[in-house]
């Protein structure tokens, strides 16, 4: 391969188009050397931001064919090996506001922060003249999720988010919430995690993306599986996110197998699953439910109840 | 070739036509496929959710009863992999989990040991069956078909627990799909999530999402969508008409389990392998496409 053709997405505040700039290919680059070697050498105009150069600082996150990076840690050579191309597709972070070239506006998504005072509210174990102390367990808890460098690759990545600005919090504000609550020198978890059960917290797809895609490799999926978890403790249970998921533990429990023509009923109360009426008569007449099948218990449905039991005594002690 | 088979909830319920596919399918390859006595829901993303070790736990159990047949755990469910993979991951990862579940398992006469894989039916194509072997097994290329191929998030994601494949860029899919002789066609969704596991909390965006990914595979010209996940499958055909409702174009389009697409180049006729109980009917197209009777 003897060049690489970067094509990147501009936008000068009024107009967006795409441009292409060629560039000699070299060994053992990353974007962030190609977005500067084309600033430095081809186009002065071109705007991306970049500040430590060493994944500290996250803001060279952009995209490529499709995929939020951060830039200066993602291997040219990975991405061309990958997508199997001597083309590559820049833009900026998907979910953002832009505001020239590959920058995008961070204010909206801090003010969006705010909801979950992502600040620590001090327990009365300790003061700011004679600090806190913190077992190595309870830093463990904590020593991930503040790893997060708010790059926006997650943020750019969630399917939620890009159908759903105003009703969901980006999951890099999911994370700093779960970051305050599980801390054990915070006071009031509670005031972390209600903003975000009050702003689409079952609205999650699952889709597992965030996690997937987080260069510091923080595990976003089960941070809101305990966010989820932690509303239900609070008594959060009257939602059709908390009673779905009720549902599969019950049925579990009861049958050992999920029953789909009750899990809507289970789900949604009985007055809103009557307007999904026209749904289900689609189903019987093609024979994909059947309305009166009782499904039968699994072999050793009683071993599951057992292991049910010891679940939740270890939940217990 | 023999197997643990995990079929998931929906091959019993709304995705039986996958159960009769996938044992179709896997008779007529000589792999053997001896069903679970007495799995249970893999909690389907959602158990973990209210009790994560119970989510470890019903999942070691799952796992268990395959080692004690002591064959790999084959499933035709995107979701189901992930839920089974990522049990496993957990207890061969952390000693003192694996103990802690074992003691709820010892009560039941069972033990997780971690010596059996957990894997799908698309990589056992490839991996364990090949790609050439299956070729041999063509009867009727599916010359004239065009296909979307819509691998489902949770077969791809996240890589350091599905890991089959480059979860960026793909080709499990579209490999099969050659050697069936069907044509793959590029789409902006194809690897985009279905929103099937938010279908009741955010069923405005899941629509909205199920309308796009018709859309998309359409206007890239394909015949239909195919797809290795039975949860893909029920969003994006048993809710098509709902997704239609909002946009103006029409998204039409027939969605098929992967199985069954092999088993139409195996030779199955559409009825067969249960294609006439998807909601949005694929059979005149077959007809059209693969000259059936």
């Amino acid at each position: 391969m003897e060049k690489v053709i970067c094509r990147i997405k501009r936008y000068d505040g009024v107009k967006e188009w795409y441009q292409e700039y060629d560039l000699p290919y070299e060994k053992g680059k990353t974007i962030l050397w190609a977005l500067t070697k084309i600033r430095e050498e081809l186009d002065p105009t071109l705007t991306f931001s970049s500040g430590c150069r060493h994944a500290i600082c996250g803001s060279c996150a952009v995209r490529v064919n499709g995929n939020a990076f951060l830039a200066c840690k993602t291997s040219l050579d990975h991405l061309l090996s990958t997508f199997e191309t001597h083309r590559l597709t820049f833009e900026p972070l998907n979910n953002f506001k832009v505001i020239r070239d590959l920058v995008v506006d961070w204010k909206p998504k801090f003010e969006k922060m705010k909801e979950v005072k992502p600040w620590l509210i001090p327990s009365k174990d300790g003061d700011k003249s004679n600090g806190f102390r913190q077992s190595a367990k309870d830093f463990h808890k904590i020593s991930s999720p503040t790893d997060c460098i708010l790059c926006g690759v997650c943020a750019s990545e969630c399917n939620q988010l890009s159908l759903n600005q105003d009703e969901y919090l980006d999951p890099f504000i999911l994370n700093k919430a779960y970051r305050f609550a599980v801390d054990s020198r915070d006071a009031a978890p509670e005031e972390h995690i209600r903003p975000i059960l009050e702003n689409g917290l079952w609205k999650c797809f699952h889709c597992m993306q965030c996690v997937s895609k987080c260069p510091k490799e923080i595990d976003l999926a089960s941070e809101n599986a305990y966010l989820r978890q932690a509303t239900m403790n609070m008594g959060e249970r009257a939602n059709k996110g908390a009673r779905h998921a009720y549902a599969f533990v019950e049925d579990v429990k009861n049958k050992g197998r999920l029953n789909e023509v009750t899990l809507p009923l289970k789900t949604e109360g009985f007055i809103n699953t009557m307007s999904r009426i026209p749904f289900a008569f689609r189903l019987i007449k093609k024979g994909k439910i059947n309305p009166f099948h009782l499904p039968k218990a699994v072999e050793g449905i009683q071993e599951v109840r057992k292991i049910y039991e010891f679940a939740q005594g270890e939940k217990e002690s | 070739m023999r197997y643990g088979f995990f079929p998931g909830c929906t091959l019993e319920s709304a995705a039986k036509e996958l159960m009769l596919s996938t044992k179709k399918v896997a008779s007529a390859l000589g792999i053997e496929l001896v069903e679970l006595k007495g799995w249970t829901c893999c909690g389907a993303s959602h158990i973990q959710d209210v009790d994560d070790f119970l989510a470890t736990s019903i999942n070691a159990r799952n796992i268990a009863l395959a080692e004690q047949l002591n064959a790999p755990l084959l499933t035709v469910c995107n979701t189901c992999t992930l839920m089974l993979r990522t049990a496993k991951q957990k207890l061969d990862q952390n000693d003192e989990l694996k103990a802690k579940v074992n003691q709820g398992l010892d009560k039941i006469g069972l033990q997780y040991k971690g010596t059996i894989e957990v894997t799908h039916f698309l990589w056992v194509l490839i991996k364990d069956y090949g790609l050439s072997r299956l070729k041999k097994k063509v009867k009727r290329p599916l010359e004239g078909l065009k296909i979307a191929n819509f691998y489902g998030c949770h077969i791809l994601q996240p890589p350091h627990i599905m890991g089959f494949e480059n979860h960026l860029n793909p080709k499990a899919m579209e490999m099969v799909a050659e050697v069936l002789g069907a044509e793959s066609v590029e789409f902006d969704q194809r690897l985009a999530c279905c929103g099937f596991h938010a279908v009741f909390p955010a069923e405005k965006e899941v629509m909205k999402l199920t309308g796009i990914n018709c859309l998309s595979s359409k206007k890239a010209g394909a015949d239909c969508i195919v797809t290795p996940c039975p949860l893909c499958q029920m969003q994006l055909d048993m809710y098509q008409p709902d997704a239609q409702k909002d946009v103006r174009e029409d998204i039409t389009i027939p969605v098929l389990h992967l199985p069954q697409l092999v088993g139409l180049a195996l030779g199955f006729e559409p009825n067969e392998l249960g294609i006439q109980r998807h909601i949005v009917d694929a059979i005149p197209l077959l007809k059209k496409r693969l000259v059936l009777v």
